[in-house]
């Protein structure tokens, strides 16, 4: 008979260490990059916080497929790692979709001369944060184990298929509105390809960032998943 | 071997209950919750109460002015008919959980989708009422016009079915939870914000008296919404109620 | 290898935790046609917790149940609509099933187990609703009946039913009776299964 799990190694794994350190590493070349991007025409120096912002966005929203991979993984194989991972990655999320916030509303205030602008992608990103927050209470509230992964694993799928239902919904509420509109989406297609090296040198950063946090959460959940198991 | 292959139990069932079979179930699920709930009564006109204080407040905070008022009339309507909803959405399992009878319901032979749907039926014809009530009221408070009556229903038809798809599977899911009346808004609310903004949208185009085929945008959106949120609820449903 | 009777119910290294705790440990459990089991034990000891496995209620966190029997289980205490009478909580449990109310049926076996059909459950002392699950069992007649503490709150004469309907049942199918009262349930059992302290 197949015990419930292995016993977790109590060292942390080579790769781990590599994604960490390597993404370290990349975040420091990514800021020298970054700190030496040209002024924007229009925007001048504050154009910097979007490397991060843009980067942090997209490593919020691979973190978000992750969780849905975690919780469609857990719903068919039942083995409680798939849950941990799958909040570890929803722990990832707040992180990453919280920074994207803070970030957007620092630069909406000096480009747009607001905190916050109802565009598509921000809204999107709010609401996505908003079910993530949801999703930590709800694991909060349910002491079973499997009952717990169970609603979160369900919550997690919801909350990923529901972002491309409100990027439309938004988007065409935006459009029938009628409001003054600054978007993005322009900033970017004027990209100054002087600029493409450190967006794409800041998004490496994070991504490896992401995974080795990733890992080293999974590892750190897994050891007190084993303690507790073991009555520890 | 860790796990079972033949779960949920009623799948490997030889399914006699095809069609049909199924439909009837459904329907007599939703007609036994509504005798139920007209029993009850108290639940029911508890939120209809709620409700019309709900627009008087409003209707004090927008008005006197009845281009205001009019212009905030999708948005009380579809607000309010989101608040009522969460507050019906516990009516769905509560008294399942309140007299014990979840597990007679889950051991019927046969799959667990058409218990969703029997209840996800029950919710709709909530909601629907509700929102007849709703559409009369604003219409009487707030000035929204009637004169587009059919695209109105249709709005509310589709928009509740969105709303209740995912307000029945999550009170499904937290049927046994102590805190799930405060958890239920928590985690709908972020999720039917596409289904509320969208179904807003078309009552204002319909309010301004805009030509339908302007509104087909938000109808297909709802309708988008609908079919995957009843599609991916339905199959997740048995797998958070077993206990 | 025995064949027959046919197995009805098959369970095999079943465990279930919850929590830290296991309630039930490594159990193997087989059910046959025409075998009534007596589950035997202190409080506490997760024979709820096997019905309600053996109904595929709960997941077992390690082994499995099969069997493809339908299931009948009467809890304890039972459950019903509070503010539905006795017949329609019977007329709605077999619409549910798809199948349609015979309401003179109906009113027949209410009669047997000596209940007032039209009163809502409401009204109901431990005892009817205990008389009521008996009748409800009859109506939908599964061939595994599993029945948790079916002989408590039920005076003598309610026994005396109970017995003849186990004996009715086993007739069609198993039955797994869960209970305390050694003395009630030796005459009815035909095998004991004995939880905590040795399986």
């Amino acid at each position: 008979m197949q015990t419930l799990e292995r016993t977790p190694t109590t060292r942390l794994d080579g790769l781990t260490l590599a994604l960490l350190g390597t993404g370290t590493l990349a975040f420091l070349v990514a800021l020298y990059f970054v700190l030496t991007s040209p002024p924007e025409v229009s925007q001048g120096y504050v154009y910097r916080i979007v490397f991060v912002h843009i980067s942090s966005a997209w490593v919020g929203y691979l973190a978000a497929f992750g969780c849905l991979a975690y919780s469609v993984a857990y719903l068919v194989t039942r083995r409680p790692a798939h849950d941990r991972m799958a909040a570890v990655m929803a722990e990832l999320i707040l992180l990453f979709m919280g920074l994207t916030l803070v970030q957007g509303m620092l630069y909406a205030r000096p480009t747009w001369g607001v905190y916050w602008e109802w565009e598509p992608r921000l809204t999107t990103t709010a609401i996505l944060f908003a079910v993530y927050v949801g999703y930590f209470v709800l694991r909060a509230a349910i002491e079973d184990p499997e009952l717990r992964a169970k609603a979160a694993a369900a919550v997690g799928i919801l909350g990923v298929i529901n972002v491309p239902i409100s990027y439309m919904s938004v988007i065409w509420w935006r459009s029938l509105h009628q409001v003054q509109s600054f978007n993005l989406t322009t900033g970017k297609s004027q990209f100054d390809p002087a600029m493409l090296p450190a967006l794409l040198v800041t998004l490496a950063a994070l991504t490896l960032l992401f995974l080795g946090f990733a890992r080293f959460k999974g590892f750190l959940a897994a050891q007190s998943a084993h303690q507790e198991a073991i009555g520890g | 071997m860790r796990g079972d292959r033949t779960w949920p139990r009623g799948r490997a069932i030889p399914d006699t209950l095809g069609g049909g079979g199924a439909v009837r179930r459904i329907f007599w699920l939703a007609w036994r919750d509504l005798t139920l709930e007209l029993r009850g009564r108290a639940g029911l006109l508890a939120v209809v109460f709620f409700l019309t204080v709900m627009l008087l407040i409003l209707g004090l905070a927008f008005g006197p002015y009845p281009q205001d008022l009019r212009k905030a009339a999708p948005g009380v309507l579809w607000v309010a008919l989101a608040f009522a909803g969460s507050l019906l959405a516990s009516r769905a399992f509560g008294l399942e959980v309140e007299d014990g009878t979840l597990d007679d319901l889950l051991l019927t032979p046969g799959g667990k989708e058409w218990i969703y749907y029997g209840k996800l039926l029950f919710q709709m014809i909530l909601l629907l009422a509700v929102g007849l009530i709703l559409i009369v009221f604003t219409a009487g408070l707030f000035y929204l016009p009637l004169a587009a009556w059919p695209g109105l229903l249709l709005t509310l038809l589709l928009g509740t079915l969105g709303y209740a798809s995912v307000s029945t599977f999550y009170a499904g899911m937290l049927a046994r939870l102590r805190g799930r009346d405060v958890l239920l808004p928590l985690l709908l609310f972020p999720i039917v914000v596409p289904v509320v903004l969208s179904s807003v949208q078309a009552t204002i185009g319909l309010a301004q008296g805009l030509p339908v085929a302007e509104m087909r945008h938000w109808w297909q959106l709802l309708l988008v919404f609908d079919v995957i949120y009843v599609t991916v609820c339905s199959l997740l449903f048995p797998w958070v109620l077993e206990g | 290898m025995m064949t027959d009777p046919p197995s009805l119910l098959h369970a095999e290294a079943l465990s279930k935790r919850y929590g830290r705790d296991w309630v039930i440990q490594g159990l193997d459990f087989s059910l046959r046609g025409g075998e009534v089991v007596a589950l035997l034990g202190p409080n506490g000891v997760g024979k709820t917790t096997l019905l309600r496995l053996l109904a595929g209620l709960v997941r077992p966190t390690l082994g499995r149940v099969s069997g493809r029997a339908r299931i009948g289980l009467l809890a304890n205490p039972p459950a019903f609509y509070r503010h539905l009478s006795g017949e329609e909580n019977l007329a709605y449990a077999l619409r549910l099933e798809d199948r349609t109310p015979d309401l003179a049926a109906i009113r027949r076996i209410l009669e047997r187990v000596g209940l007032p059909g039209k009163k809502p459950v409401l009204s109901y002392s431990s005892g009817m609703k205990k008389r009521l699950a008996l009748a409800k069992l009859q109506l939908l007649w599964p061939q595994v009946w599993l029945l948790d503490e079916p002989e408590a709150a039920l005076d003598a004469q309610g026994r005396e039913l109970l017995g003849e309907i186990v004996r009715q049942a086993r007739k069609g199918g198993g039955v797994v009776i869960a209970t305390h009262d050694r003395a009630w349930i030796t005459e009815l059992a035909d095998r004991q299964v004995v939880l905590g302290g040795g399986v």
